[in-house]
């Protein structure tokens, strides 16, 4: 996720610092984005100048002190809170109290881990859908004391990288992931109970309400460990049974089989992500 | 007079000082003083260049966040003691402003005025890329230039004299009358300029003259000039339309593009990409976007290449034939560009084998046509002319501005050729 953003960064002209842990790690995540890039070449929206140029606006290091420089600084971590808590009282720190420090989090609450901080108003929330790169919708969520300069800074963000930014109050799931959650696991109790297969269920809800995918290859392109997370998450805060994780997708986990990154979810996909076992009403057709 | 050129982008600003006045217009006299641009405005590194014919370029890096301090850099660095051209900003008697689209608005240059800025503003949903840069910095030289005039030259004007004939798509009227679906055309400055020259280089009055111009350079476009009037021209609606380009497709068939999508799963983005900055000489090719690259390909024997190279002549030969037809004769055909001032390979390959249109090359003349410099490159049989004209937008602008200024143009908007609403 922090790679695409930082993409999305720079492809709208801004400079971007990205920080991780270990040169590894920042060696693998700049080996990365320059092949999302090259995928990106070969589907024809991008040019070989423009990869130059996005590279070139975008600095790595494994020194949080560097950040003390930006405008604004977006952690991406992946849902831990502990982990996302350790970060943010470090960039407390290093950066001016007028910076605002976004939290990326489709599930957790800002204003908890705003608490204690020394300048918890700064803190906000973001939440960018996958893929971060074409999808036009950031959800913008203002916690407790996060004051309107920095909740306004975000929104101009937003609009700046060419997104609509949806204005939200901190809740569990916030708005898309409260949402999508309950149809995508309810698409998989469909497919464990044999009303349907997977195919069939997807290629309904896909044709039917006009979505780009149906709703388990949507499950299988983020990441199926993600859904499970999300999903068990939203049941712990709400205690409510919609978000009870249907046992197939924590099945499907546990067997390592994730989704379209490893190959293998509720479909099967080849290494460039592309679906292998479609089925034959499910090709473009022009009418 | 000296006039101060802007060409405002998206992170850039190009500028060019100009002096310039009705007599030496006449006399074609004028000079460029200094000429220069600031790019990557909103980044830390942006660039502030300048060239003064006769000294060492000038360079800058600074951070420069936004149009209005890119100009007000500039103004600084024309005026300064060691390497300015000017000895203060009042020397500046006003500024030329190049607008990329007019729309239907527009047919000449005009002085601006709060009211034409907002006719201007009006025409952003044509060209949402260009229009709303053009007049960031027309607003941010208009507050640091207050008592100056500015002057508006849109790259769409010269072609608004089209008849509806050429200008109306085959499509629903409603989309005309409902979003101003229809050919504009551009690179409009460079075609007045060069059918001028061409005149002026023939002997000849301009309106006894039927002349195909071709701009050939990042983007190429074709005009038909009857009589010093634009009648057709091969950009449409965007600048996609038309010939073959460096990177952009030029004409195709309409129903390939909703096919394409569905088959190859592409979004708008994706498939805009695609045309504009995949095709083209470059998406032919495989090799470059760039003509000499392409013409060194050819020369090695690569065939992807040599075909993209047939495909560009002949996109030219095609509508020189369609526009001598459209005219009802043909006296002079213009090359200008970098690829049309530059390329002798080009220009005989697409005029080659037209005496049937009166064109005979001179090949000697066309081979050694020197670099920079007006040329007539047809032999002294041929009925039909064939020039080399380099092209000079800037000076175009300045041009534009004195002549706005001193009433020999038309101070406000003269409505072009309508179709019926």
């Amino acid at each position: 996720m922090g790679r695409s953003i930082a993409t999305r960064v720079s492809q709208a002209g801004l400079g971007v610092v990205v920080r991780d842990i270990t040169r590894e790690r920042t060696d693998q995540v700049k080996d990365l984005l320059a092949k999302d890039l090259d995928r990106e070449i070969d589907r024809w929206g991008l040019t070989q100048a423009e990869k130059k140029a996005i590279l070139a606006r975008i600095e790595f290091t494994v020194d949080l002190k560097e950040t003390g420089s930006c405008d604004l600084v977006i952690e991406t971590i992946h849902e831990d809170f502990a982990a996302k808590r350790a970060l943010i009282a470090e960039l407390d720190e290093v950066l001016k109290p007028e910076i605002p420090v976004i939290i990326n989090t489709s599930t957790l609450s800002i204003s908890e881990l705003a608490q204690g901080l020394r300048h918890p108003q700064r803190i906000l929330g973001m939440h960018f859908l996958y893929p971060v790169t074409t999808t036009r919708v950031v959800e913008v969520v203002k916690g407790q004391v996060t004051n309107d300069d920095a909740f306004e800074s975000a929104r101009r963000f937003v609009r700046i990288l060419g997104k609509v930014p949806i204005q939200e109050f901190e809740s569990p799931g916030f708005v898309t992931t409260r949402v999508v959650m309950p149809l995508i696991n309810e698409a998989a109790h469909v497919v464990m109970e044999g009303v349907a297969s997977a195919a069939e269920v997807d290629l309904a809800i896909k044709l039917g309400y006009e979505f780009r995918h149906g709703p388990l290859e949507w499950a299988d392109r983020v990441g199926l460990h993600r859904v499970l997370n999300w999903l068990e998450h939203l049941f712990h805060e709400t205690g409510e049974a919609k978000f009870r994780p249907c046992p197939l997708i924590r099945k499907l986990v546990r067997a390592g089989q994730t989704g379209a990154r490893v190959g293998k979810g509720f479909f099967s996909y080849d290494s460039e992500r592309s679906r292998l076992d479609r089925l034959p009403d499910d090709t473009p057709k022009l009418s | 007079m000296k006039v101060l050129v802007l060409n405002c982008g998206s992170s850039s600003v190009k500028f060019q000082v100009i002096e310039t006045s009705l007599e030496m217009i006449e006399a074609d006299t004028d000079r460029t003083l200094a000429r220069g641009g600031v790019e990557k405005i909103g980044l830390s590194d942006s660039r502030l260049s300048m060239d003064v014919p006769g000294r060492k370029p000038y360079q800058e890096i600074a951070e420069i966040l936004e149009h209005r301090a890119a100009v007000e850099r500039v103004l600084k660095v024309l005026s300064h003691p060691d390497h300015g051209v000017l000895a203060n900003v009042a020397e500046i008697e006003a500024v030329g402003h190049r607008m990329v689209h007019g729309g239907e608005k527009f047919a000449s240059s005009v002085l601006v005025t709060p009211e034409v800025e907002a006719m201007i503003e009006e025409c952003v949903v044509l060209a949402p890329l260009h229009n709303p840069h053009n007049l960031r910095g027309l607003a941010a030289a208009r507050s640091l230039l207050p008592n100056v005039p500015h002057v508006a030259v849109f790259d769409t004007a010269f072609h608004q004299s089209m008849p509806p004939k050429a200008f109306v798509y085959g499509l629903p009227y409603e989309l005309y009358t409902r979003h101003a679906i229809r050919r504009y055309g551009f690179h409009g400055t460079s075609h007045r300029f060069v059918s001028i020259r061409t005149a002026k280089l023939l002997g000849k009055p301009l309106e006894d003259l039927r002349i195909v111009t071709c701009h050939l350079g990042n983007g190429c476009s074709m005009a038909a000039v009857d009589r010093g009037q634009s009648v057709d021209t091969t950009m449409g609606f965007t600048p996609l339309e038309g010939l073959l380009m460096g990177t952009r497709s030029g004409d195709l068939d309409a129903a390939i593009l909703p096919w394409v999508m569905a088959m190859e799963e592409l979004t708008l983005s994706q498939l805009n990409a695609m045309l504009n900055k995949h095709s083209g000489l470059y998406g032919i090719s495989g090799v470059s976007s760039d003509m000499r690259e392409i013409e060194a390909a050819c020369a090695a024997g690569n065939r992807r290449a040599l075909l993209a190279f047939e495909i560009f002549c002949y996109r030219i030969r095609k509508y020189t034939g369609a526009y001598a037809a459209a005219m009802g004769g043909l006296d002079a055909v213009t090359f200008t560009g970098g690829i049309g001032e530059n390329s002798p390979l080009v220009r005989a390959a697409a005029l080659s084998d037209m005496e049937f249109l009166g064109i005979q090359l001179d090949e000697g003349a066309n081979r050694t046509a020197p670099r920079g410099k007006e040329a007539l490159i047809s032999s002294s049989r041929s009925r039909t002319a064939v020039a080399v004209i380099p092209t000079n937008e800037e000076r175009v602008i300045a041009r534009d501005t004195v002549r706005v200024l001193g009433g020999v143009m038309p101070s406000f908007s003269v409505p072009g050729n309508e179709a019926p609403r």
